[in-house]
């Protein structure tokens, strides 16, 4: 039963992130399993279209690779309770990113915990936004 | 036609009568003045429209006489609705495929073939057929203003500032601003734009209904190039379901494009984030630089835009 809410969970996420994700190449990216990242925030750019968000993280094999990944614009991402304020050069974080399937460092952001355990939610009807039903965030 | 022949006998009569007028025959310069006004007042080069002649498939404009209606309480910050199965976003008109997985064979768009091919023969920004790289989408090339319904095809609030004469509905995405004016009629040849010409009633207590027409034909109807003319209607009917939710049922009744009306679905919450807290103004620069940030590299290098 467990595994069947689970599931449901899942394709709820899958359908409620669909438009969303279909932004500027949505088909570029695989939108099955977000890829976790530990690492650290370079620069954060807020704004429109999109966000713009800069990090470092160390790959499987011990490789620092330099990624970017992106949200909704801030408008709507305000609506998810983030703030320009919420991530800053420096931040130790860990990122779950629906990466590109050509192995380009890219992708597009679906949650980001920060060191102090604060979780920024960007996929979905996030908490502010969607209220009772709303999609849980995505998890690995 | 009937317009122009109206046109040419008036302007023709008017002539003719110059020299009988002033007692004498007409000269040969004045045959030769006559010949040429006729030519000309033959093909005006733009015949009035009149909005009461207009042959689309719903009546336009306000019923008559107006409905009695409360006037419903339409304040607030109006986000769309992303919650599953609210249909919030979509990148598509079409109420039946809000996501555009079915572009081109949607079962609620009745196309006339050159909409179908034109609408195929475009490249959306986004949706499942995205190509943001080789988009012949106006407005991520040269921000054309987004316009009617398309508008709604983004996840950006809506405010509504009601009085007496007039609804504005302010949109924080342009930012725009629309005016819909309360007991009153489209004007009988309005200057087509991207916004039209709106009036507005008020039904049941709970609905405005909002009636436009004098569209241009420049903006997409949606974010995947679904095609409008200048004889585009419009009607929007925002109901106030309850306190958090308004509910937008949209008609488009263009026989320029479409064989019949076709339905269009937006469902709104209250926001409590506050109202033009970023103001999303499109930007070219923006649009390139984010895709060459992020979209070029998971698209194997294409760096520029064609």
């Amino acid at each position: 039963m467990r595994t069947r809410l689970l599931l449901v969970a899942a394709l709820a996420v899958a359908v409620a992130s669909a438009g969303v994700l279909a932004h500027h190449g949505g088909n570029l990216y695989d939108t099955t399993k977000p890829v976790m990242l530990k690492g650290t925030i370079t620069k954060f750019e807020w704004g429109t279209p999109h966000n713009q968000i800069f990090f470092d993280a160390t790959s499987d094999k011990g490789e620092k690779q330099s990624w970017v990944g992106s949200t909704e614009p801030a408008p709507v991402m305000l609506e998810r309770g983030w703030t320009r304020r919420s991530l800053g050069p420096g931040d130790a974080v860990t990122v779950y990113i629906f990466a590109a399937k050509n192995g380009a460092t890219v992708g597009n952001i679906q949650r980001i915990v920060k060191a102090d355990g604060t979780e920024l939610t960007a996929s979905g009807g996030g908490a502010r936004a969607g209220g009772e039903g709303a999609a849980a965030p995505a998890r690995p | 036609m009937r317009a122009r022949l109206t046109s040419a006998v008036v302007l023709s009569a008017v002539l003719a009568a110059v020299p009988v007028i002033l007692g004498a025959h007409p000269s040969t310069d004045a045959r030769d003045a006559l010949s040429e006004a006729e030519g000309q007042a033959a093909a005006p080069p733009v015949p009035p429209m009149d909005v009461h002649t207009l042959k689309n498939f719903l009546p336009i404009g306000p019923p008559d006489p107006l409905p009695k209606s409360a006037v419903p309480d339409l304040s607030g910050d109006w986000a769309l609705d992303n919650r599953p199965g609210r249909g919030g976003i979509g990148q598509s008109m079409s109420a039946a495929d809000p996501g555009g997985r079915l572009r081109g064979k949607e079962p609620d768009i009745p196309y006339q073939p050159w909409a179908l091919e034109y609408t195929m023969r475009q490249t959306p920004p986004t949706g499942p057929d995205a190509g943001f790289e080789r988009t012949t989408d106006p407005h991520i090339h040269t921000c054309e203003p987004l316009g009617l319904g398309r508008i709604y095809m983004y996840p950006a609030k809506t405010k509504f500032v009601q009085t007496p004469e007039a609804v504005y509905i302010l949109h924080e995405l342009g930012p725009a601003f629309r005016i819909v004016w309360l007991n009153a009629k489209h004007p009988a040849d309005p200057d087509p734009n991207y916004w039209g010409h709106s009036v507005g009633w008020y039904e049941n207590g709970d609905t405005l209904v909002v009636d436009t027409i004098g569209a241009n034909d420049r903006s997409w109807l949606d974010q995947l190039g679904h095609p409008r003319t200048e004889k585009f209607h419009f009607v929007e009917r925002y109901k106030r379901v309850d306190k958090e939710t308004l509910e937008l049922e949209m008609t488009i009744d263009d026989p320029g494009a479409y064989t019949k009306p076709w339905p269009g679905r937006r469902n709104f919450r209250i926001s409590d984030t506050g109202f033009m807290r970023f103001a999303w103004v499109c930007s070219v620069r923006d649009n390139y630089e984010h895709y060459e940030k992020v979209g070029a590299k998971g698209n194997s290098g294409t760096t520029t835009f064609k």
